[in-house]
């Protein structure tokens, strides 16, 4: 099942290539239809994640022998929600591209790279083998580097430059942590590395920093988020919901999945495990902090959301380091998915204000809720969301965080001080949604004859809106399926 | 059975057919169906040549059990420490096939880009066609002076290849490396002479049995030097390396990829196989430190000149350098991962270097040759942008290209024997690496072109080009093909007395 979506995602590669050459609206509608079938494929997979004794499903193929690397497909429910999400995040991108992308030129290119980075972004949550894991990691990364180059703003290569060269330098050293694991274990798959390092101690450490410094750049964690306000802001905004949305959260996952669920218990019980999480905390803090006050007085209407990112990748580092914590990382987990539908909301939404207004300073902005009325309305569901404000997603799942941290907070006086920061930090959250909301859409109007967007952006962003109320209000779906993996 | 006509026919069919190719170039240049026949005549001989190494590779597999290596020689058993000898493994019918296979395609892009009614082109082709049969010559090898005559040959002959243009720049270029490889060679056959009067012999087999056992090891030390540094000179190991970025970037397009192919990696290949397996293992003489930081040495200083480099032939050289580092330390580890992502990377790291050189060739006949040339060529001249752009990705490392196995390999290997740190070292290098290809990308895609002129795309020159660039994705996404052959290769190389 994972492998025929894979193949059907790469067959329609060439599709959509020559079909965008006459007609770049068929091309999106073709992703987003193959975003689809790829939805219900995986949806086939639930009975197996719900019902089986371990709660995953997997499929392995042969691939390099020699390498110890076979081609190993699986999901379980952490997988599945966030293969879910990124899904859905390319299925509106590709339909708010329709109209976004309008007046740009070569978009048959266009949706053949957002194609292939669809291949790349499912990849990462769907296998368990780390070589495999590597080809996907450097697969989003190219056809990311082409988009931004080739349809962003300003200076756009340069800010696609800066994004390649930082987080391939982190890509290197997680392919240091993989030669050191195929050292050490003689395998390549997550499952069976865990138990091998296990009996090697003293070398997991510096597979486990070398891991979560590679992983933690494409998080732009920060004191390596040098790249993310360019690249996130000079993208084109459906290229920009999903780095924000999804390819950083891809970092975060794959601190969970790699750093923290395969080569963090060889250490955990080692003063050195404790100190490594306090690490974690600190830069978790330190990034909420920095990514929020920036926000706060930025006026570039993409630079507030792309600082947002940093922000909030401080939470999810801040719910990683409670690691031992149940609740933390159920609501680390929720909150990549709440976020990514959130953010990448958001940044539609402030593609479509900068589309219709074309300009991108939010103090020349005001008064938009009466003529945009539909963008509006998402953009300010989105941004409370962001906020943390119930009854939007990102709130469930920060309530469930500081659970976790409260719970350590009674095991360990570290965290009560960082908690308390991280309290202080939400509020500056609420803070710069709040300015953005009412920089962009109420207030005195300042541009005359501004209509909302055309259908197709609308319909992308409607879908997104519904799914931040729907999250916030009835999350049991992804709750379920997350609370099924145990990773301590 | 093999016999010593089955390892020699390779060889003698290239080497005949260079010699033939002469008159006929010449007697059929004036004729209106020159070109059929000469297209005809080169067909003949590479495919008379891919029989000769199939037939070769076909009974060294159909052995039942399969000897690690098969020693050839033209004396009897009683002479045969002095004797010239073949040597026969897994390893050098591997070279011959990536040889012949490379090298078949290089021609093609030769016979399209070099026209074969140019005065003296006859002559370029010959001299092709007898380099590899001494590439060749030299992979199968099993005495340390049949090793060098053939070796030298092949040095020898790639000068012709270089000058080829008669232009100052290369003729000075040939003269710095003519100067070099003879210095090597004199090194080299100051070393061999030591060898032969430790040993008594020169045959691969018995001078390794007999150093092994060498209780003095002075001289051997010395030796080791000299021919360490002669070998190092011909691969262009820093701080040897000035005759190359001059040498390939003077050269015709078709003569750089074929430098860069098949003489480099016989360069690696004879590092790898004299150094290494036979004259010293690392339990011999311990020279693995040396070794390690002259490949970091490499490693650094070729991507760092490139990083300035403004010229992208010339860019393309300091790859290559950079690639002799890459080379180099899986060399140095000497462990069975490392010699498998050497032979790798040897056959990846030739398609990748021949595949820019002659994208690069096709740049440089529309008069692009800065980077500020290349501006937007992106839009201009698609297809042969894409090429060069998978060929660079390759070089970065970037999965599902070729060159990232190569390099995974190479820097695994790097770990296991404990080189942690040169492993570190070639990651960074190739970091920086990745950050003036990019710019190299970045000028072909993210720049306006200054010239409004419109470029034909030699759609003939691309056939060649596009072959490569499909074995690099190939390779790349499904290297099973070739590493389940190099497992059983290495397995037996270790088995090496």
């Amino acid at each position: 099942m994972l492998l025929s979506m894979l193949i059907l995602s790469a067959s329609t590669i060439p599709i959509v290539y020559f079909l965008g050459k006459k007609s770049p609206k068929a091309a999106a509608y073709l992703v987003a239809l193959t975003c689809m079938c790829d939805i219900a494929l995986l949806f086939t997979t639930l009975p197996s994640i719900l019902n089986d004794a371990n709660h995953i499903y997997m499929e392995s193929y042969y691939w390099i022998p020699v390498l110890r690397s076979s081609f190993t497909l699986f999901v379980d429910g952490v997988s599945l929600s966030m293969a879910i999400v990124t899904l859905v995040l390319i299925f509106a991108s590709s339909l708010f591209s329709i109209s976004y992308m309008h007046e740009k030129k070569s978009l048959a290119e266009y949706y053949a790279l957002l194609a292939l980075l669809s291949i790349g972004l499912v990849g990462v949550f769907i296998t368990s083998n780390l070589m495999l894991f590597y080809f996907c990691w450097e697969l989003m990364l190219v056809p990311a580097y082409f988009i931004i180059g080739g349809w962003g703003y300003r200076e756009p290569y340069r800010a696609a430059f800066k994004f390649f060269i930082f987080t391939h330098a982190g890509a290197v050293f997680v392919l240091l942590g993989i030669g050191a694991i195929f050292m050490v274990s003689g395998d390549l798959d997550i499952f069976t590395a865990k138990l091998a390092l296990m009996a090697n101690p003293d070398l997991a450490r510096w597979i486990l920093l070398s891991f979560t410094a590679g992983f933690a750049v494409k998080m732009a964690v920060v004191p390596v988020h040098m790249w993310l306000p360019d690249a996130h802001s000079e993208a084109p905004a459906p290229m920009s919901a999903l780095l924000s949305g999804v390819v950083i959260s891809a970092g975060a996952y794959a601190i969970l999945r790699i750093s923290l669920g395969t080569v963090f218990p060889a250490v955990i019980a080692t003063n050195f495990g404790t100190q490594f999480l306090h690490a974690l905390t600190f830069f978790g803090m330190i990034s909420a902090f920095f990514g929020a006050l920036i926000a706060l007085v930025e006026s570039d209407i993409k630079r507030i959301i792309a600082y947002s990112s940093i922000a909030h990748m401080g939470y999810v580092l801040f719910g990683l380091s409670l690691f031992p914590y149940n609740e933390a990382i159920t609501g680390t987990t929720f909150h990549l998915v709440s976020h990514a539908v959130s953010k990448g909301l958001l940044f539609l939404t402030a593609g479509a204000v900068m589309k219709q207004l074309e300009i991108r300073d939010i103090r020349q902005m005001g008064g938009l809720a009466g003529q945009m009325p539909i963008t509006a309305t998402s953009s300010i569901i989105a941004a409370l969301s962001i906020a943390g404000i119930p009854p939007f997603a990102c709130f469930i799942s920060e309530f469930l965080i500081f659970v976790g941290a409260f719970r350590a907070i009674a095991n360990d006086s570290f965290y009560t001080v960082m908690t308390a920061l991280m309290l202080i930090a939400t509020v500056l959250s609420l803070a710069y949604a709040l300015r953005f909301i009412g920089h962009v859409f109420f207030g005195q109007s300042k541009h005359e004859k501004i209509v909302d967007v055309p259908l197709s952006m609308k319909l992308a962003m409607g879908i997104l809106t519904v799914l931040v109320v729907i999250l916030g209000v009835w999350p049991t779906f992804f709750i379920h399926l997350i609370t099924s993996v145990t990773f301590v | 059975m093999i016999s010593i006509l089955d390892a020699s026919l390779p060889i003698i069919v290239f080497v005949a057919s260079s010699i033939l190719t002469v008159p006929i170039i010449k007697t059929i240049r004036k004729s209106a169906q020159g070109i059929v026949i000469a297209a005809c005549w080169f067909i003949a001989v590479f495919l008379a040549a891919a029989v000769a190494v199939a037939n070769l590779a076909l009974k060294y597999y159909s052995q039942q059990a399969p000897l690690p290596i098969i020693n050839l020689t033209t004396a009897s058993e009683a002479y045969t420490a002095f004797s010239t000898a073949f040597l026969i493994d897994g390893v050098s019918v591997y070279m011959a096939v990536i040889f012949t296979a490379l090298c078949a395609v290089i021609f093609m892009y030769t016979f399209l880009s070099v026209d074969f009614k140019e005065k003296l082109s006859e002559r370029y082709y010959a001299v092709m066609l007898i380099n590899v049969g001494c590439l060749i010559g030299t992979a199968f090898a099993g005495d340390l002076l049949t090793l060098f005559i053939f070796w030298e040959a092949t040095t020898a002959s790639s000068s012709f290849l270089m000058v080829y243009n008669k232009t100052i720049k290369s003729i000075h270029a040939t003269l710095k490396y003519l100067t070099m490889i003879i210095m090597a060679s004199a090194f080299i056959v100051y070393g061999l002479s030591i060898i032969y009067a430790l040993t008594g012999t020169l045959n691969f087999w018995a001078a390794k049995h007999a150093l092994m056992s060498l209780k003095n090891k002075y001289l051997l030390e010395v030796a080791f030097a000299f021919m360490a540094a002669g070998y190092s000179i011909e691969a262009a190991v820093v701080p040897f390396h000035m005759w190359l970025p001059d040498a390939y970037s003077a050269a015709p397009a078709a003569s750089s990829a074929f430098l860069s192919a098949l003489v480099d990696q016989g360069s690696y290949y004879v590092l790898l196989r004299v150094l290494v397996y036979i004259l010293s293992p690392p339990t011999v003489l311990p020279w693995t430190l040396i070794f390690a930081v002259l490949s970091a040495l490499t490693m650094v200083v070729g991507n760092l000149l490139a990083l300035t480099e403004k010229d992208v032939k010339r860019l393309v050289a300091y790859l290559c350098i950079a690639d002799v580092g890459y080379n180099l330390v899986a060399i140095t580890t000497v462990t069975p991962l490392g010699i498998m992502g050497n032979l790798f990377f040897f056959f990846v790291g030739g398609i990748t270097t021949a595949l820019s050189f002659m994208a690069v060739g096709i740049f440089n006949r529309m008069g692009l040759e800065t980077l500020e040339d290349f501006s937007g060529i992106g839009r201009k001249m698609p297809l042969t942008s894409l090429a060069m752009l998978l060929a660079l990705f390759s070089f970065i490392g970037v999965p599902s290209l070729a060159g990232f196995i190569a390099k995974y390999l190479v820097f695994t290997s790097a770990i296991e024997a404990n080189l942690s740190w040169l492993a570190v070292i070639g990651v960074l290098t190739s970091v920086i690496q990745a950050s003036y290809l990019l710019r190299l990308i970045n000028y072909m895609y993210g720049r306006k072109t200054a010239v409004e002129a419109k470029f034909k795309e030699p759609y003939k020159l691309l056939v060649p080009i596009f072959l490569l660039a499909a074995s690099i994705i190939l390779l790349g996404l499904y290297p099973t093909i070739i590493l389940n052959l190099l497992n059983v290769i290495v397995q037996q190389l270790s088995l090496v007395p």
